[in-house]
């Protein structure tokens, strides 16, 4: 009695040290989206600069990468220019979207206009659209595959490597 | 121009609640007070994703502002607690519920102490059981015992 006791005993402590291993190699900051792999919420929002209302269906058939950012977001400013440089070096073969939200729209115009831009950005009232992707904080970046479900999250600025090594998820 | 606004606020579309999680199953609230207090009770079940272990009904952040105003009008359209956690947890995961679900890993990290500490209250309470079956009764051979006993029966 007392060996079976001792196995199972020790099996128990043995299970609760695995439990707790597999969350010491995590960062804490990284949350697994529970979206990957379902279709990405639908949305129709006003892009700034041209008013014109961006419905996220337009881009089926084709990768696309939604970046919810903002002016207020440091890392953003970094991060702005990789994802222009890659859009533009993409070209047609993929979408990039950009979402701001918590943000004024003349302050969102005005970093625009300083910093330059090569896809639509689009105006996320009352944050709801972020909420749907459960967006924790900025930047956040979605990869989206041709048939609109998402396959990948990346949480913080993106370098080029990151962009190019979801995309290929997203391009599969 | 409120037509032209009208116009243009059609165009925009937001995910709605109903995509993912059907439509309300609750009665829809009106009173602004019932309304108030349903708000601050389904916030506080659930985390501000920008905070340190706060609930949205806690929290100033601007980001808990926008998920409380969200559950509020929730609430007003008649979806139930149960709806509107579901939809927030299908976006954040378990995470953003400041309750976790009582089942996967979640719930191994609850069961496994507790069978460990039932499982070692069982050896212990075996060992002492045996402990006390080991209890021999004193030997009248004992020189010593017989002298002591000798000695009180004097007194």
């Amino acid at each position: 009695m007392n060996r079976t006791v001792l196995i199972i005993g020790l099996l128990i402590v043995a299970a609760i040290v695995a439990i707790l291993f597999m969350g010491l190699g995590k960062d804490p900051a990284h949350i697994e989206s529970p979206l990957i792999g379902r279709p990405a919420p639908g949305f129709a929002l006003k892009a700034v600069g041209s008013g014109e209302t961006i419905d996220l269906t337009r881009y089926r058939g084709k990768p696309v990468v939604l970046n919810f950012w903002a002016t207020w977001c440091r890392p953003c400013w970094d991060e702005h220019p990789v994802l222009t440089a890659n859009a533009q070096m993409l070209g047609s073969q993929v979408q990039f979207l950009g979402v701001v939200f918590q943000d004024e729209e003349s302050k969102i115009r005005s970093f625009l206009e300083q910093r330059g831009w090569a896809y639509p950005t689009l105006v996320d009232q009352a944050g709801k659209t972020a909420i749907a992707y459960g967006v924790g904080g900025v930047p956040e970046t979605y990869f989206l595959d041709r048939n609109g479900n998402i396959v990948a999250k990346f949480a913080g600025p993106m370098s080029a490597e990151d962009i190019q090594s979801n995309l290929q998820k997203a391009m599969k | 121009m409120i037509a032209l606004l009208f116009v243009l606020a059609l165009q925009l579309k937001v995910p709605d609640a109903e995509q993912f999680v059907g439509p309300p199953k609750g009665v829809p609230i009106t009173d602004v007070a019932v309304l108030d207090r349903r708000t601050h009770e389904v916030g506080a079940l659930l985390r501000c994703p920008v905070c340190q272990g706060l609930s949205i009904a806690d929290s100033p952040a601007e980001m808990a502002v926008n998920m409380r105003g969200q559950v509020r009008e929730l609430l007003a359209r008649g979806y139930t607690q149960e709806q509107i956690l579901g939809y927030f947890e299908r976006s954040y995961g378990q995470f953003v519920l400041l309750k976790p679900k009582f089942n996967g890993l979640a719930a191994a990290v609850w069961i496994l102490p507790l069978l460990a500490v039932a499982i070692g209250l069982v050896v212990v309470v075996s060992k002492a059981k045996k402990l006390e079956a080991r209890v021999v009764p004193p030997s009248n051979d004992d020189p010593y015992l017989a002298r002591v006993r000798e000695l009180v029966d004097k007194e």
